[in-house]
């Protein structure tokens, strides 16, 4: 998943958290105190928000993200790249929740998914005092957008295919 | 590992196709999640019904479905492709290394995905006309 590099969010200059805030969340997901909070790890901490674990294929992406060693987790240094990150995203989220609402409505994800092409996620963390800290984690996918742009000549974000073509987009990006 | 649940790897090293490769890791996903909707004896049935669908297409008994021998599958369960796009499934699909052929457990992911992807199409071709009109957001939310 290399590719996701290429794609950061563009900076928001998001001011660097707390490093003592940071390790205290940093050591509440990191359970078995290896140094490094796996997928299993950031799974059980990460919550969409229903009773559903958290997308494994999702959270494989973000610590390929940010695990340069190719261990298999992130350690703090990294996390600490996953944890800005995120906030550059929620700031970005923060510009398109036009109405302040704490929520994109259709509307507004039109806009952002329109003006980006990523495929959206909500995150919540929850911080040491158990308070929900909502943001909205944008996971790129450019294969979905690259497929969809091949069928969509004239870029208006409408295709029209038939049955196979169709398979044939799916079956590219799965 | 005794543990009340089957984790992924264990459920892998339980399934094997018939060459003694073990089921690749999409497979072993999706079958998972069946098993927390209907429990494991239903999974074991969804697996031998796969597995006698699969026998009874792979003609010449090698083990394997070629493309040809998927096209007359999928022809029999009712679906209306053409062989090149067969032909390019298959390829695609097929274990690295190998000739391009599925083994069971190849077979089941690709049928499986075809069902639920020709369910979406469904949904949104209500007209029936074997084509569809969809925005950006449509297909992401497939």
């Amino acid at each position: 998943m290399a590719y996701h590099n290429q794609y950061r969010p563009p900076h928001y200059n998001s001011a660097p958290p707390d490093q003592g805030f940071l390790w205290n969340i940093f050591q509440r997901v990191d359970k078995d105190r290896s140094g490094a909070i796996s997928d299993t790890e950031l799974q059980q901490a990460l919550s969409n928000g229903t009773w559903t674990p958290f997308n494994p294929v999702t959270v494989r992406s973000i610590i390929s993200m940010f695990d340069r060693e190719n261990k298999g987790g992130v350690n703090f240094n990294e996390f600490a790249g996953v944890w800005k990150y995120i906030s550059d995203w929620q700031n970005i989220f923060r510009t398109y929740d036009k109405d302040n609402s704490g929520f994109i409505d259709k509307n507004e994800l039109k806009q952002a998914l329109t003006g980006f092409g990523e495929f959206v996620i909500i995150v919540i963390f929850y911080d040491s005092q158990n308070h929900r800290q909502c943001c909205l984690f944008l996971f790129f996918n450019p294969l979905l957008t690259d497929v969809f742009r091949r069928y969509d000549t004239d870029q208006d974000g409408w295709i029209q295919v038939s049955y196979e073509q169709y398979l044939s987009m799916v079956f590219n990006v799965v | 590992d005794r543990s009340g649940y089957i984790s992924a790897k264990e459920l892998k090293q339980a399934l094997m196709n018939s060459n003694n490769s073990s089921f690749n890791d999409e497979t072993c996903m999706m079958m998972l999640r069946r098993v927390d909707v209907f429990g494991f004896s239903a999974l074991w049935t969804f697996l031998q019904q796969w597995r006698a669908v699969f026998q009874q297409f792979d003609r010449d008994r090698s083990g394997s479905i070629n493309s040809n021998e998927m096209h007359q599958a999928l022809s029999q369960m009712g679906y209306n492709l053409s062989p090149q796009f067969i032909q390019e499934l298959v390829n695609r699909y097929s274990a690295r290394g190998v000739n391009r052929v599925l083994q069971l457990d190849r077979f089941i992911q690709v049928c499986t995905q075809l069902q639920s992807m020709t369910q979406a199409f469904r949904e949104k071709d209500t007209a029936m006309t074997g084509n569809v009109r969809m925005s950006y957001e449509d297909f992401l939310s497939v």
